[in-house]
């Protein structure tokens, strides 16, 4: 009932309230509270429903590789829908597809259906006899089609050539890509020209974009600097981060003079080709090349000369489109056990305790950087690092904006293979010790006691018809926040005051 | 705390479910003895082209998803799809996706070069379902083997066959669907022909979803329909009831299917007529002195 | 008529509720601040104080909580 988005008091460190601390808030709340501060990862649904308008959608479903993204990107029921109608000329009545869900389930069909409608994958149509009923977009059907059963026109990049004198592995391509990605990350932190291995600086437009992302900032003092927003995002994962990036690119690609939709086709087509093989840039576009140029800088893909007419997609590329690390399971089919393993080695670095110990066997800086955000370190040698998580040092990681998924979910993610191996591990859901986890989700609930809310409130009034009238036309207009009928005291949001108290005035004038 | 605890774990659950792997394995019937081949050769191209826009549709669900295709015929069972070693370099050539014409060019030259050596056929004869059902599983436990740690598949297996009753492989497929269900893999089967009871069985034991389908014209729907969803999700759809499953035993002499009939006490063999010594183990029985309560038989009777 | 007061709505725990009412009462931070006690999750405190409170709760937090592990064992 109570809507508190807007009005919410915003206090740098007194409330920054992290989304999934209680169940009835939505997740978005934090960004609300906490204004610009913080890192907004947008998934790809978000990114569509938020940016793009039903016409600029239409215009991006004629790249059927956009399609597949946006099919895969749905909601299960949303995917069966979809494609028990794809087969379907004619529109399709609401009752019929409403009836395909198990009733228990009415929730979660419910915003399977919301969620195709505002991606514009379907529209509300008129049947004969006066039924509302679905019907796919044309285009969104045509693409979708086109990829299942084939048709239409092969999408560029595949065209054929001869065979690669010397063709690169999947490892090789696996650590070039890691190693242009790091040294993005090691610029970020500023690790990038003492660490002689990855020696190459990055270009002046991959600063550009870190400073679009806010990830950094210019600081008059010692020029460019990590921002709040770069810890945050030196805490996602691989992938996350990739993802992040690529978006507040394609932000910028449109003052460049690239065309959106051709970079985002060109974007989920690398992520839907297959690794270790290599593709043609022939008779693509100066814009297009030029955005390879710049996949190759970020190791997206991998390029021996810029002239040269062949790349190889990279496992970054790859995982742009998968909801998790899905490096893993692409894996299995592909890879003998010993490579899986030693792969797995170089992932997975830290081992959690019960007693909240955390060692890491690293000496990468970044690495070092990263832990030290939100543990005490105690302890380094050449190889380990052996820190402690305190409620300090977590405080302070919550009061710098991260939280406590953040903080879990990369210990998760750089866990020791051995964690995963624990007998524990296997059983639960996470490879961290329990306690751990759920102290540092208690350490970040406890600075969540309050919930500030500014506002006026509304007391004595003289009869309850009064009451009910000006609360019922504060709900109206959604500035309403908490109310109660047996005292007669209501309270509205601060932005709100002004237009209920105009109501007010005139409601009592005409009443008296 | 609480709430906290309920939010991760339905978040995760959601998390869980999107970064598992579904692995499904079709067994495609391709015995030129199916009454539905013989009618119209052309009909196994109908079907193999619906499976493969099947099979590619459940592919396109997640990236992560798996799918392996092996043909069953009267003579052998071949994998289709994957083959082993390096795949066949497939450039596109259409609007195709580059994954899902790599499979159905893949399947369809496989299942060429399969066909074109067969031996050929006097006599109808009984496809070797069970085995290729066994052979499936073999291979999923395969992969689930090599499952890295903290990913989670879920496997199941799809028979889409126009095969009559197999009774004489009753042992086989008991074997291989208790194995099914102990290993937790879901048996689904799209039967182009009367129901098979021991199909039936099968679905039943797993948890699976039978499907009789009369019309080859909607069988891309009706497999879209029915068997897309994993089972995970399938109690969030409506999908047609379970049929009344035929529960009968076949006879270990005749393999006929049986309501009542003798029943070995040592290996529990069936069968239709008393013989004095069990075939299965060897067993010697007394001579069936008093017949129905002290001789060595049980009845058995219909489920 | 109607009476119209400016301020910051809380919402909290009973427990914290509580907490704050005494330090109403015993005027620690100086003077009265909540202008209404709404319900037992709900309170309404004038707007300049949030701040200080934030810092004495940050404060109660501490003292009640106390380290889980010896960091030299």
């Amino acid at each position: 009932m109570a809507d508190t988005k807007s009005g919410r008091y915003a206090n740098s460190n007194a409330t920054s309230g992290p989304s999934g601390s209680s169940s009835s808030t939505p997740p978005n709340i934090s960004q609300l509270v906490q204004g610009p501060a913080n890192l907004e990862c947008k998934d790809f649904q978000e990114y569509l429903r938020t940016r793009q308008t039903p016409e600029t959608l239409e215009k991006l479903y004629n790249y059927p590789p956009i399609c597949l993204a946006v099919y895969r990107d749905l909601p299960e029921i949303a995917r069966q829908f979809i494609i028990r109608i794809l087969f379907v000329d004619q529109p399709v009545p609401q009752a019929v597809v409403s009836s395909w869900g198990a009733q228990r389930c009415a929730k979660e069909q419910q915003e399977a259906t919301s969620c195709l409608t505002s991606l514009n994958v379907w529209r509300v149509t008129a049947i004969p006899g006066g039924l509302a009923a679905w019907e796919l977009s044309p285009t969104f059907k045509k693409s979708v089609r086109q990829i299942l059963l084939g048709g239409g026109k092969p999408w560029p990049m595949t065209n054929t050539l001869e065979k690669d004198s010397k063709p690169r592995d999947i490892a090789f391509l696996d650590s070039y890509a890691m190693s242009r990605w790091r040294c993005v990350l090691h610029y970020m932190v500023g690790t990038g020209n003492r660490n002689g291995t990855d020696a190459e600086a990055i270009s002046p437009d991959a600063v550009r974009i870190l400073l679009h992302a806010n990830l950094m900032k210019r600081d008059e003092r010692d020029g460019i600097t990590i921002t709040r927003q770069g810890f945050q995002f030196l805490l996602l994962d691989t992938r996350a981060q990739v993802w992040h990036f690529m978006m507040q690119y394609l932000d910028t690609c449109e003052e460049r003079g690239i065309s959106l939709p051709e970079c985002l086709s060109m974007l989920f087509q690398l992520s839907f080709s297959t690794l270790g093989r290599d593709y043609s840039s022939e008779g693509m576009s100066h814009q297009m090349l030029a955005f390879l140029q710049h996949l190759r800088e970020f190791g997206l893909v991998f390029q021996r000369k810029r002239k040269e007419g062949r790349f190889y997609p990279t496992r970054l590329a790859l995982n742009v489109t998968s909801k998790e690390s899905a490096d893993a399971t692409t894996a299995i089919v592909t890879m003998s056990a010993s490579e899986e393993e030693e792969r797995m080695q170089d992932r997975g670095y830290i081992v959690v305790e019960t007693n909240y110990r955390v060692y890491a066997y690293t000496d990468s800086p970044l690495q070092v950087a990263v832990l030290g955000l939100f543990t005490e370190l105690l302890y380094r040698f050449p190889n380990l690092v052996v820190g402690v998580l305190t409620r300090d040092s977590v405080r302070q990681a919550l009061r710098g904006g991260i939280t406590a998924e953040q903080i879990i979910s990369y210990l998760e993610q750089y866990a020791h293979p051995n964690m995963k191996l624990v007998e524990s591990a296997i059983n639960s859901k996470s490879c961290l010790p329990p306690t751990v986890v759920d102290q540092i989700k208690l350490w970040e609930m406890e600075r969540n006691r309050f919930t500030y809310t500014e506002g006026v409130v509304y007391n004595q009034f003289l009869s309850t018809t009064d009451f009910v009238t000006l609360r019922d036309y504060a709900q109206s207009i959604q500035v309403l926040v908490w109310q109660n009928e047996k005292t007669r005291t209501m309270v509205v949001q601060k932005n709100g005051h002004d237009d209920v108290k105009r109501y007010w005035k005139k409601y009592s004038k005409s009443a008296g | 705390m609480d709430a906290a605890a309920d939010v991760s774990t339905s978040t995760k659950e959601a998390k869980e479910s999107e970064s598992s792997i579904d692995l499904l394995v079709i067994v495609l019937d391709t015995n030129p003895s199916q009454r539905i081949v013989r009618q119209n050769p052309q009909n196994l191209t109908q079907i193999l082209e619906a499976m493969i826009a099947f099979g590619n549709a459940h592919l396109m669900q997640k990236a992560q998803n798996k799918l392996a295709v092996i043909s069953c015929s009267h003579h052998a069972s071949n994998f289709l799809y994957p083959l082993p070693g390096r795949q066949v370099e497939v450039r596109q050539i259409d609007g195709q996706y580059e994954v899902f014409s790599q499979v159905e060019k893949t399947i369809k030259q496989q299942l060429g070069n399969i066909l074109m050596n067969a031996p050929r056929l006097s006599a109808p004869c009984e496809s070797l379902l069970a085995g290729s059902i066994g052979r499936a599983l073999c291979y999923i436990s395969r992969l689930q083997r090599n499952t890295p740690p903290g990913i989670k598949m879920h496997s199941r297996v799809l028979v889409l066959t126009g095969s009559n009753e197999c009774s004489s492989q009753y042992m086989t497929f008991m074997n291989v669907f208790f194995t099914a269900q102990k290993l937790g893999i879901v048996i689904d089967t799209c039967s182009l022909e009367n129901p098979v009871s021991l199909l039936q069985q099968g679905c039943d034991i797993t948890s699976g979803q039978f499907l009789k389908v009369t019309q080859l014209d909607g069988l891309l729907q009706y497999l879209l329909w029915v068997f897309l969803p994993s089972p995970q999700m399938r109690h969030k759809l409506v999908l047609p009831p379970p049929p009344k499953v035929d529960y009968r035993a076949s006879c270990f002499c005749h393999r006929e299917l049986i309501d009542i009939g003798y029943v070995c006490s040592v290996c529990l063999s069936v069968f239709c007529k008393y013989s004095p010594i069990c075939t299965t183990c060897h067993t010697v029985f007394k001579a069936p002195a008093a017949l129905p309560p002290k001789g060595k038989k049980k009845k058995k009777t219909e489920k | 008529m109607v009476n119209v007061m400016k301020g910051v709505l809380v919402k909290c725990d009973p427990a914290m509720k509580q907490f704050l009412l005494h330090l109403d009462e015993k005027l620690s931070l100086g003077r009265k601040f909540i202008i209404q006690d709404l319900d037992e999750n709900h309170l309404f405190i004038s707007t300049d104080i949030v701040e200080v409170l934030q810092v004495r709760v940050d404060e109660l937090m501490d003292r009640i909580s106390f380290p889980l592990h010896e960091k030299n064992a």
